[in-house]
């Protein structure tokens, strides 16, 4: 693919990354978040923080799907798995996060059907393979996943598929951050706004940060260029005393997102008046539940969960991690009790965990950052 | 991705990864599309179409 080479070019990196000092005034301190768990990956992977100025700080936010998951859900979830005859599917990093009682890839040690699917599609295809199970796939994410779950489920109802269903703990991105913006521990400038997202939801609905409290946000891609052309912008924004939503990634994001997704996510989904996050407890209207038109397709209705909410262990801290209040290694079992292979917290499950992007790229970052 | 041959009663497409690795990819999202545009995939679904061969 062309291009790909440009945005990792280290020559142009070190020229964003002279303007960058240019616009950072000597003695203030930046907070920038990037809210997407894939911004954070790559900013650990490239090593993006190395070419910043020791004054602007990245903050990691709350954008790693399955890092928001709660242990009731996931205790929900193997509860269905553990019905005879049901066959439960989801993604991959999903099997690894830990409920009160062990984990899907538990679950499946002690003889439940759990399988893994790269995608939704995937699970309505092992349900139309098996007519005499009920396969439930667990949805998780994003508006950059909800359609696909969505699509799938308008795929089984248009099918006549009768034995697939649907636990449905989609989230959306915009009310964590407006609770990230009222809380009080938390001072930011700017935001780093979440690429794939916006790719569904556009950037627009971004536009409550800088009109309601005053602070810059940029979409932005990918690439270590990408997202050091993005800090670049906020930082202008604010050497200017502007505050606005700017669009770095109008390569792959339209203003106004991808319409389509959002019709068939309204015919699809409706909003749940609560939710609970890991770590950040219940935020208002920010899950999807299946709507009224699809209930016959929701594994919390057609099984019987425990919808009961746990609360985290006590060592863990991803709460603070997800808000930005602490940085990974600041969780006092980071690295120790909690690693990838045997994780506690689910910042440390996912590859867009900040813990896990800390603990596989941000090493020397850490070492760097104490001495 | 990169499509590589659309089938469009069904609403799918098959695409090239960056390895070159097929996968069906669904367009519904996102059509119509032809062989070479490159599309954004999340969990098998092409949530974005992009304008010319630029890396997503
Ligand atoms: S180290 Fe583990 S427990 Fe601590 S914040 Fe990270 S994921 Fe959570």
């Amino acid at each position: 693919m062309k291009f790909v080479d440009e945005f990792r070019d280290a020559a142009l990196g070190r020229a964003v990354a002279g303007e960058i000092l240019s616009l950072v005034e000597p003695g203030r301190h930046y907070k920038v978040m990037e809210v997407c768990g894939g911004h954070t990956h790559s900013i650990y992977k490239y090593g993006v923080d190395d070419l910043l100025p020791a004054n602007v700080e990245l903050v990691h936010g709350p954008g790693c799907p399955v890092c928001v998951i709660p242990m009731g859900r996931v205790d929900d979830g193997i509860a269905i798995a553990k019905v005879p005859g049901v066959i439960f599917t989801c993604f991959g990093d999903m099997m690894r996060v830990p409920g009160s009682g062990g984990s899907l890839l538990d679950a499946k040690a002690a003889g439940a059907d759990v399988r893994m699917v790269y995608s939704p599609l995937d699970a309505l295809r092992i349900a139309k393979q098996n007519p005499d199970k009920q396969v439930v796939f667990f949805a998780i994410g994003f508006e950059t996943t909800a359609p696909s779950t969505a699509l799938t489920l308008k795929r089984a109802r248009a099918e006549g598929v009768k034995n697939f269903s649907c636990i449905c703990s989609h989230v959306t991105i915009v009310p964590p951050l407006r609770a990230l913006l009222e809380s009080p521990d938390l001072r930011l400038d700017g935001f780093i706004g979440p690429g794939h997202v916006s790719t569904v939801v556009g950037a627009r609905p971004f536009e409550f940060i800088p009109d309601d409290y005053r602070k810059p946000v940029v979409v932005a891609g990918f690439e270590p260029l990408d997202i050091l052309q993005a800090i670049a912008m906020i930082l202008r924004q604010l050497a200017e005393g502007r505050c606005e939503v700017e669009n770095q990634y109008k390569r792959v994001v339209p203003y106004e997102g991808n319409l389509r997704a959002l019709e068939v996510l309204a015919e699809v989904f409706e909003l749940r008046p609560h939710f609970e996050w890991r770590g950040l407890g219940f935020i208002s209207h920010s899950g999807l539940k299946l709507s009224e038109a699809y209930a016959d397709l929701d594994a919390e209705l057609r099984f019987s969960v425990p919808g009961v909410r746990v609360a985290d262990p006590k060592a863990c801290q991803c709460g603070e991690v997800l808000k930005g209040v602490i940085k990974p290694w600041e969780c006092k079992v980071f690295g120790t009790a909690c690693t990838p292979e045997r994780p506690i917290g689910t910042c440390m499950v996912s590859s867009e965990g900040a813990c896990a992007a800390y603990y596989n790229f941000g090493r020397f970052a850490r070492e760097r950052e104490v001495v | 991705m990169t499509v590589v041959r659309t089938d469009e009663d069904r609403g799918l497409a098959l695409c090239a990864d960056a390895e070159g690795a097929r996968h069906a990819v669904e367009t519904a999202l996102v059509e119509p599309l032809a062989a070479g545009r490159v599309v954004l995939v999340h969990a098998g679904v092409a949530i974005a179409s992009l304008a010319g061969e630029v890396a997503p």
